[in-house]
């Protein structure tokens, strides 16, 4: 295998995972990463946010996470050998209010990466431009958009229980110009 | 205290009933208005903001904590602990309600 420093974010991450899961501890990757595996590497985020499914206590990730060479840095991660800085958000794993529903496995040869679906990528990052209006979530929205097919009608049912349906009209043309569909 | 028994910590109850009246607050405020231990209510915020139920950010030299809007039961915990604060003495609730948020300019008389 890999040394750590010679792997990628997504397969950094599914070594991480994989290593986790042997553990009993499940994590979904969300968040920057998540964008940054969607848009080919468009986007770059150094920060894996594994989110935490069962709250499993913080001792035990630091001693899965030693065991591979990690180290407790405030509420991150870090390994001598590589930029990256893992982080385990609380769960569960929603998008919103909604839990998400769909997880995809991406075999690579560090491990199994599983990472929340591009659709709900687009989701979470609009979550971020709804509550905030962070201008750099709406683009990371795009940009996954861009490079992967997306439920159109899924965001936009979403969007509206939400309470956002509004700010997703406006921005529909922007999100899903030049894009692929499902 | 209504929601003790549940939440584990009067300083829980106390940091979430004053967020939910004020929409926002920090530790010293938090601690002065219940006349408690300032440690016990910063040590409570941050925990709240680990489990993803508040969010913080900076102004000047205080953190402001508010309701996080992406926390997934948001909606179902201000819904009971609206109904907790509904059951708070009137005065109590009259006091979180008062909340000068409003400029005032340094040094004019109260």
């Amino acid at each position: 295998m890999k040394s750590i420093q010679e792997m990628t974010q997504a397969e950094l991450c599914a070594f991480v995972q994989s290593h986790l899961s042997e553990a009993g501890i499940k994590v979904v990757l969300s968040g920057g990463a998540s964008v940054s595996i969607y848009s080919d590497n468009k986007y770059v985020s150094h920060d894996l946010d594994l989110v935490n499914l069962y709250s499993v206590r913080r001792r035990a990730l630091k001693e899965a996470m030693t065991q591979i060479g990690f180290s407790e840095v405030g509420r991150y991660y870090k390994h001598p050998d590589s930029p990256f800085l893992v982080e385990f958000p609380p769960g569960p794993l929603a998008i919103g209010a909604e839990p998400v529903k769909q997880v995809n496995e991406i075999k690579l040869s560090t491990g199994i990466l599983r990472v929340i679906s591009p659709t709900d990528c687009v989701k979470d990052r609009l979550a971020g431009y709804y509550h905030w209006g962070d201008q750099q979530c709406l683009v990371q929205a795009i940009l996954v958009a861009q490079h992967h097919p997306i439920d159109i009608q899924e965001v936009q049912r979403w969007s509206e229980a939400e309470g956002n349906l509004t700010e997703f009209e406006h921005i529909r043309a922007k999100l899903f110009s030049d894009r692929r569909q499902i | 205290m209504m929601l003790q028994p549940l939440l584990g910590s009067e300083n829980a109850e106390r940091v979430l009933i004053f967020i939910l009246a004020r929409d926002e607050g920090y530790a010293t405020e938090i601690a002065r208005f219940f006349e408690t231990d300032l440690s016990g209510i910063q040590n409570q915020l941050e925990k709240f903001e680990t489990g993803g139920i508040l969010v913080s950010r900076s102004a000047g030299r205080t953190r402001l904590y508010t309701f996080n809007p992406r926390y997934p039961f948001l909606k179902e915990l201000t819904s009971l602990l609206e109904k907790a604060f509904s059951f708070y003495p009137e005065e109590i609730r009259e006091q979180l309600r008062l909340n000068r948020r409003r400029p005032r300019r340094r040094g004019k008389p109260l």
